[in-house]
């Protein structure tokens, strides 16, 4: 009998005598639960509170109940800022996280020079959020930008994508999948982890790359790819930075690239209307929490675990 | 006769590994587990010679921005918009100077502030972030799925709406203008992101090797310090370099708990070169914006070793 | 099995040391710093008996060397009297400032804008200037009255600046076109003379940048025409005919050839002096404040001029005012209004402040200061004070403190005039938006 007969066999007994393990968990989790007492909780429920008033910053908060929440619906930049991210996030997402997926591949495969490939896509991610970046993609996508000099070549004639209402959203779902090299490291961590050896026996069993690819790499690779899933979409949903750099915090040009969170911030900080703010955090946040639910169900059929 | 499949049940996956598995004990199995270097790709050279190109290629694409900014801190402040080349027409190096010493402080001092806030961060965020995923992926206790809902919903906020609340509770605590409120949350693993990252590394690792550990009279806490992290060694890696990088990046809650420009970190030092009502130095911000990337590239050029670090065979006596 | 106790106990009393390393790093870092932490506001005094004041303001790297200079002056003056720095960006300036008086940590000396000090004075946040102790003799009654709100004086202008035209005499030579006459151009010829220099001038550089981005132009335009943007109370003085006037202009100069497409327009708008249509050689003219013509002319590297705003003399009277630049107030929950009012004081009125900073912060308000650094004035910063030196007799009197919610309006112009420029909008649709939004932005 192979060892792990052996121990299918005792893990039942072995787990009679661990009932829950309740006092670990107590212990491993400590710190989550002082950070969550202590330091999220307050600021959290802070927030939902607020979201119940009119709160200007400079005064005391005063209770108006639903307001908010009214105003927010009858709001067409609200719908405008939720068509915004909507787009933003279901197109830019799956780009950013096909790209990293597939240079992870890529590099993945000894090849001479790796940690040089690895180490130049990654850099794109460190200036991600940088002051300069407004300048850069200006400097790519404006009017006489590298993008226009290119085509020209070409002989066509292109527009100032960068401040164009039609295309200004465009540049910066690039922007973000530039940016690929935050999933793409992760997606290579886990490609550690599957064992050479199980593509040695693939291939001995004469299963071609392809197939390898469907029924090794995916299944196994699967929790860290429903991991950047989730995570990149609870990310995307917050965008902000690229967003008030590159439109100069406008949202503009003509609200095309208001991201949700850009006009939270300007009707919170800008307009002293922290209250209005709060209570569009948390609408927010009870999309993106359905949205997490639904992947978590979804996650039932096509991710796999080792228990 | 034939074992439970302990991986996934693809119809000819199965098969073939199942023969695999029957064949060889477990032991042999863990043993064989390879600290491997990928293969190196045995094609036609000129296949190769292509796919380097291609990705040379690419990353050029990629690195054209960071190529225009570090060409451009070259320039004299005043030419760059007004000749947006690649090359610099004219050199100058005084960017660099001026960007060092521009402020109240030699640039030295927030590439200081900085470090020891990132450092404090990377730190908690192992240890307290590692801690709590072991918890929700190998322990077994009550409500687990609500705390595990809980932890990731404290991501879903955006950071806008809790940063006043925030500095009240911080200002209470008389923690403000310290570098407290950007450390000690990272202690106390609130960083849900890396709970989450090592949670689905944790449930990727085979529990027959929790079981063997459990057999040989470990407890969790040995099993978490001898088995667990050393084969996660690529997540840890990962959770890192990303504390890293997003800490020494991160801008808004660096500018709203440290007050008194002693405490200033990179960031905010950078977005002080810039001022839309007057005038901005973009050829020193620049410069130190290239100076602040080093360590970064550095530290990840480092790590990377880690993270290609496979499963290794130290953690299975 | 019970391994887990010792372990759980050397992990513990590991995470304890960091935790203390951390509070320690924490303890030390502030102490490096000046007692600056929270509480500010009980004044903190340092071992010595010192009296601390906080000072907030924003600029770019120049300005806070130079503002250090000046503290450091002061407290050389006012032995007993310690002032902390807090300087930020613009961008970030407003947010901490809110959030530090959201959690009760207002600065002492606060600069503040005129966009957003009737927010701040109307809600208590700053106090009454005149109960305190500031010598403002030497300051034109009209500059004084330029931070009253509602009659209550809550913010003292460092100095002035005017909304005007500036011009690139060079690039007009090269293009054979002659520099207009300031003194008597209307609208229209504004138009024209864009037109004829994007023509004569070739590909690539145009006759201005678009000038509609700005609420500042608009109040201009209200004011030649007898109206003004807001009035004393608050409401709009301006009516739906001029404000339509004033987007059609920008429609004018497009269809005419003047700017450049819209969206490079929003480009060129959107990359400062710096990168702006004058700053890249891309152009002959555009409208900016006063105390940009330094960075303006750095930026081109051509000697710049300012020329009054069309329209001056077109209609029933001039329109363009002097805008305070900025505005120093003093905190309505300070523990030092003595100390802060005497910085005050020194920061208007020392002749050696005005002397280091020059004309940074605007033309100094007070008058005696304001000639005593003529002569140091160079370049852009002479031909400044020049200007508004002309300008004197011809402007009449200043506009009231916008009201609550004023800095709202900066984007309701910036999206309609976008809008309009890329013909999404008339101008009478923007100008019935505008009304409508920015009532809606200043009732607050």
């Amino acid at each position: 009998m192979s060892v792990i007969q052996e121990v299918a066999k005792t893990r039942g007994a072995s787990r009679e005598t661990r009932k829950g393990d309740g006092k670990a968990a107590a212990i491993f989790l400590a710190p989550w639960f002082i950070g969550l007492g202590l330091i999220t909780a307050f600021p959290l429920l802070a927030s939902l509170y607020l979201s119940f008033t009119d709160y200007s910053l400079l005064e005391a908060p005063n209770w108006i109940g639903l307001e908010n929440y009214t105003e927010m619906f009858a709001d067409p930049r609200w719908t405008k800022s939720l068509a915004v991210t909507f787009q933003y996030v279901f197109i830019s997402v799956p780009l950013q996280l096909a790209a990293a997926l597939g240079l992870a591949m890529v590099l993945d495969r000894g090849l001479r020079g790796l940690a040089f490939y690895r180490s130049v896509y990654y850099l794109p991610s460190l200036l991600g959020s940088s002051v300069a970046i407004a300048l850069l993609w200006r400097q790519v996508f404006g009017a006489d930008g590298l993008v226009n000099q290119v085509l020209a070549y070409f002989g066509i004639e292109g527009v100032g994508w960068v401040s164009h209402p039609d295309y200004a959203l465009g540049t910066l779902m690039i922007l973000n999948v530039w940016t690929f090299g935050a999933p793409m490291i992760i997606f290579l961590a886990g490609l550690r982890q599957i064992p050479t050896m199980y593509y040695e026996a693939a291939s001995i069993d004469g299963a071609s790359k392809l197939r390898q690819f469907f029924n090794i790499t995916i299944p196994l690779l699967s929790p860290i790819i429903f991991f950047n899933l989730v995570l990149q979409l609870i990310g995307a949903f917050q965008t902000f930075t690229q967003a008030y750099i590159v439109s100069n915090g406008t949202g503009g040009p003509i609200d095309s690239t208001l991201f949700y969170t850009l006009y939270l911030y300007n009707e919170g900080f800008g307009s002293y209307n922290m209250g209005y703010a709060s209570a569009m955090a948390w609408f927010l946040l009870l999309i993106v929490a359905g949205l997490t639910a639904v992947n978590f169900f979804a996650s039932k059929f096509w991710v796999f675990y080792d228990d | 006769m034939t074992d439970t499949p302990v991986r996934p049940d693809s119809p000819t996956a199965t098969t073939d590994r199942q023969r695999v598995r029957e064949q060889r004990p477990l032991s042999e199995l863990a043993a064989e587990i390879p600290d491997t270097p990928r293969k190196r790709k045995v094609g036609p050279r000129a296949r190769r010679i292509l796919k380097h190109v291609l990705l040379i290629g690419f990353g050029l694409v990629m690195l054209y921005p960071l190529l225009w900014m570090l060409s451009s801190s070259f320039k004299p402040n005043e030419i760059i918009f007004r000749e947006p080349g690649l090359i610099p027409t004219e050199l100058d190096l005084t960017n660099y100077s001026q960007g060092w010493f521009a402020l109240l402080h030699p640039f030295h001092h927030y590439l200081l502030n900085s470090a020891i806030v990132v450092l404090g961060s990377v730190l908690g965020n192992l240890i307290s972030c590692s801690m709590a995923a072991y918890a929700f992926a190998r322990l077994k206790f009550r409500g687990r799925p609500l705390w595990f809902a809980i932890m990731l919903m404290t991501i879903m906020l955006p950071i806008h709406v809790i940063i006043v609340p925030q500095y009240i509770l911080f200002s209470s605590l008389e923690w403000i203008n310290t570098f407290l409120p950007l450390i000690v949350p990272k202690l106390l693993a609130t960083d849900a992101f890396f709970i989450f990252l090592m949670v689905q590394f944790f449930r990727g690792l085979p529990k027959e090797l929790d079981e063997a550990a459990r057999l040989d009279g470990c407890g969790h806490g040995r099993i978490f310090l001898r088995i667990m992290l050393p084969l996660s060694l690529p997540a840890l890696a990962t959770t890192a370099i990303f504390t890293f990088i997003w800490t020494w990046n991160d801008f808004f809650s660096q500018l709203i708990f440290l007050t008194d420009p002693e405490m200033y970190t990179v960031p905010i030092a950078l977005r002080t070169f810039i001022d839309s009502t007057s005038a901005s130095s973009w050829g020193p911000l620049f410069a130190m914006s290239i100076v602040s990337l080093v360590p970064i590239f550095f530290i990840f050029l480092f790590g990377q070793k880690y993270l290609v670090k496979g499963i290794a065979t130290t953690g299975i006596k | 099995m019970r391994a887990t106790t010792t372990r759980g106990r050397k992990r513990a009393a590991f995470i304890a040391l960091t935790a203390a390393g951390a509070l320690a790093l924490g303890a030390c870092s502030g102490d490096s710093g000046g007692p600056g932490g929270g509480g500010d506001d009980d004044g903190g005094s340092s071992e010595s008996g010192d009296v601390e004041i906080r000072f907030s303001w924003w600029g770019s790297d120049d300005r806070h060397q130079t503002t250090q200079e000046i503290i450091a002056l002061f407290e050389e003056k006012n032995p007993g009297i310690t002032v902390v720095p807090d300087y930020t960006d613009w961008g970030g300036y407003w947010d901490k400032l809110a959030t530090t008086v959201a959690g009760g940590d207002t600065p002492d000396v606060i600069t503040h804008e005129e966009r957003f000090i009737a927010d701040y004075a109307n809600r208590g946040v700053i106090a009454d200037l005149e109960s305190l102790d500031i010598d403002t003799a030497e300051i034109p009654e009209s500059i004084v009255d330029s931070g009253r709100v509602d009659g209550t004086l809550y913010g003292l202008a460092t100095g002035v600046n005017a909304y005007a035209m500036v011009a690139d005499p060079q690039i007009f030579e090269e293009a054979g076109v002659e520099m207009p006459d300031d003194t008597s151009w209307t609208w229209d010829d504004f138009v024209q003379v864009s037109a004829d220099l994007s023509e004569a001038a070739g590909d690539g550089v145009w006759g201005t940048q678009d000038i509609g981005f700005n609420e500042a132009g608009l109040n201009i335009l209200a004011r030649q025409k007898g109206q003004t943007l807001y009035n004393e109370d608050g409401s709009l003085g301006v009516d739906q005919e001029t404000v339509a006037e004033f987007f059609q202009i920008g429609v004018d100069l497009q269809e005419a050839g003047g700017t450049p497409d819209a969206s490079r327009t929003i480009e060129f708008q959107n990359a400062g002096p710096e990168g702006s249509l004058l700053g890249t050689n891309a152009g002959g003219m555009g409208i900016w404040w006063s105390n940009q013509l330094g960075a303006l002319s750095d930026a081109s590297g051509h000697e710049l001029e300012l020329l009054r705003v069309p329209g001056e003399s077109e209609y029933e009277r001039t329109g363009m005012y002097f805008k305070p630049a900025m505005f120093y107030a003093v905190s309505a929950t300070t523990e030092h209004p003595e100390e802060s009012a005497a910085f005050v004081d020194f920061l208007l009125n020392d002749p050696e402040v005005a002397q280091m900073q020059l004309t940074d912060r605007g033309l100094p308000s007070n008058l005696t200061v304001r000639e005593s650094i003529t002569d140091q004035l160079a370049d852009a910063d002479a031909r400044v004070a020049d200007f508004m030196a002309d300008l004197e007799d011809e402007i009449v009197d200043g506009p009231p403190v916008p009201p609550n919610g004023a800095g709202d309006v900066q984007d309701i112009m910036i999206n309609l005039n976008s809008e309009v420029l890329f013909g999404s909008m008339t101008p009478d649709e923007a100008a019935e938006a505008f009304l409508t939004q920015v009532a809606d932005a200043t009732e607050g």
